[in-house]
């Protein structure tokens, strides 16, 4: 019984694989720029989901952590770095902020922590507008390269598509081989019930702080890969409506679902887009799409299919309909 | 008998109540022990104080002679001191065998080879073998949630001992389990004392059960204890009958 499920589920990933390879092609470069734009969202949105979903830990600081990865790599590649080194050091500089914003998650939960880190990002953000000696402030950071790697150059909008998918395939894999390991149980284990977790020996203290620290870690990714994505950044990107929008992509996808935030981000990033064709309406109709399905299925897309899933399988199990049809 | 767990003069007071009010006793190896009391005797807080989710207001808990007052309950867990919980406290969107491995994961090498290591982190026949135990073998790739409450106590007692705890806390372990179950309980429990020499010690109200299943029994009444000794004994002691049920 495994290995069809197994073998159907190989397939469905090569066709999802094959499709966002091919999906640029035929696009003009706007469409291009939003699918590598959803690329750099996934990433982060997989960040939260790994602090959220799956550990249970409230953040709204995922933005500050896109703005500190997006200004270390505007920084270093502006000085002629190469965007490899920002890869490097953001995600390092992430996961020690993000460990240390862990902290406050010992003490408090629930709304308390969102507003903790709420306040993190306002810091954050005041940082990015103020401190001009380093972040230009307002007038924002122009002229970011997109890289060149082993002589392909990723200029072109196709180009820099294709290399953003290589970043997220290599998170995608890092990230599944993470939540599969005990690591990924004990973050379960964190968000079910921390009390009784304990008491089974799991160092609540060291999972919670790394669970941010990793997450807040593939947020600085994200802001590597969506510097040289728009070439211009400046303070009100990372602002809080970025991480609300985050967290959208997380709870809408299926919050501690593996592939929710894919999934999350391409409503968020791309319905927009699909529904402008109403003109002056898209954004009510994005928001009344969203506060649907939030009614309808508070998991997220994700939970619904899964409550879909399950429903067909006790149908399946109770065994075939009468012949005559005389229940229906 | 070698003393495994000692406690001494230990007080926990929540504003003007005192919960636990100077107890005293020890634990050894291989007894089960039984804790009883009227409600709000302080059976629970206790567990709770040795355990290191509370902090004692004074006095002191030894294991194996060395002090661990203070300890948190993860440390503890890792010296062989399990527990369960008066309420259920399994993790309920894992499956059956997915709580038994996380019960047992964190008590074998450094959370660094835990990342690099098995999936299942060595533990699945272990895992296999406490599911077989417990006879929760129909229902091991449910999720935890999904299960009847008794399947849920029954694997929230097994959790307890996938790590081969020298030393177990239960905390009404037979509440709102069905007669056949129970049985059933006491059986497994018996068993795991003799092949694991595991100590219990097991808070519970079903008379029948803890006299039927400890080899001692300490009685608690407002913070104190109020009687020790062999079931019968303590199940004919007049402080604990009026205890129980009033002059």
């Amino acid at each position: 019984m495994k290995l069809p499920g197994r073998a159907a589920l190989g397939i469905a990933a090569a066709a999802v694989v094959a499709l966002l390879v091919a999906a640029p092609f035929g696009l003009k470069p706007y469409g291009i720029y939003l699918l590598s734009l959803w690329t750099a969202m996934t990433i982060a949105a997989i960040g939260l989901n790994l602090t959220l979903g799956y550990a249970g830990q409230i953040s709204l600081a995922q933005a500050a952590f896109v703005g500190i990865g997006a200004y270390t790599a505007a920084l270093l590649t502006t000085q002629g770095w190469p965007l490899g080194t920002a890869f490097l050091v953001a995600p390092a500089m992430c996961f020690a902020v993000g460990w240390l914003l862990g902290y406050p998650a010992l003490r408090v939960q629930h709304h308390y922590l969102a507003f903790v880190t709420l306040a993190f990002t306002t810091l954050v953000f005041l940082i990015f507008r103020n401190e001009e000696w380093l972040t230009k402030g307002v007038y924002g950071i122009s002229g970011i390269p997109r890289p060149t790697l082993l002589g392909w150059s990723t200029k072109a909008p196709l180009d820099f598509y294709l290399f953003s998918l290589g970043v997220l395939a290599l998170v995608t894999a890092g990230t599944w081989w993470l939540v599969r390991s005990p690591w990924g149980r004990a973050f379960m284990a964190l968000r079910e019930n921390p009390v009784r977790a304990d008491s089974l020996g799991v160092d609540t203290r060291r999972y919670t702080l790394m669970a941010f620290a990793i997450g807040s870690a593939l947020g600085g990714v994200a802001g590597v890969l969506y510097a040289p994505l728009v070439q211009f950044i400046e303070p009100t990107a990372f602002a809080l409506a970025l991480s609300l929008n985050l967290l959208l992509m997380v709870i809408v996808g299926g919050s501690g679902y593996f592939f929710g935030p894919f999934l999350g981000a391409a409503v968020s990033v791309l319905l927009p887009e699909w529904l402008r064709f109403t003109e002056g309406l898209y954004l009510i109709l994005y928001a009344a799409a969203v506060m649907v399905l939030m009614t309808i299925c508070p998991t997220g897309l994700l939970g619904l299919a899964e409550r879909y899933l399950e429903r067909a399988k006790t149908r399946a199990a109770a065994g075939p309909a009468p012949r005559d049809g005389a229940t229906r | 008998m070698r003393t495994i767990l000692e406690v001494r003069d230990l007080k926990k007071s929540f504003g003007g109540i005192h919960a636990v009010d100077g107890v005293s006793f020890e634990v050894r190896e291989g007894e089960i022990l039984g804790l009883i009391g009227p409600n709000g005797s302080g059976k629970s807080t206790l567990f709770n104080c040795i355990l290191g989710q509370l902090a004692p207001s004074a006095g002191e808990v030894r294991v194996d002679g060395r002090p661990i007052t203070g300890k948190r309950p993860c440390d503890l867990a890792r010296l062989g001191i399990g527990r369960t919980f008066q309420l259920l406290q399994v993790f309920p969107q894992l499956s059956v065998r997915e709580n038994l491995i996380l019960a047992g994961q964190e008590h074998e090498g450094s959370m660094w080879s835990r990342l690099a290591g098995q999936r299942d982190a060595g533990l699945g026949p272990a895992a296999e073998r406490m599911i077989e135990f417990f006879r929760l073998a129909g229902v091991a790739g449910e999720k935890a949630g999904a299960l009847s409450y008794g399947q849920q106590k029954l694997l929230d007692a097994a959790m307890a001992f996938m790590a081969g705890p020298r030393l177990v806390l239960l905390d009404e372990p037979a509440g709102g389990v069905n007669p056949a179950m129970l049985a059933d309980l006491r059986e497994r429990l018996r068993e795991l004392n003799r092949i694991q020499r595991a100590t219990f010690v097991v808070i519970e109200h079903n008379m029948e059960f803890v006299m039927s299943l400890c080899t001692r029994i300490l009685v608690l009444a407002q913070g104190r204890i109020i009687a020790e000794g062999a079931p019968e004994a303590v199940r004919n002691d007049p402080e604990v009958i009026e205890a129980y049920l009033g002059n």
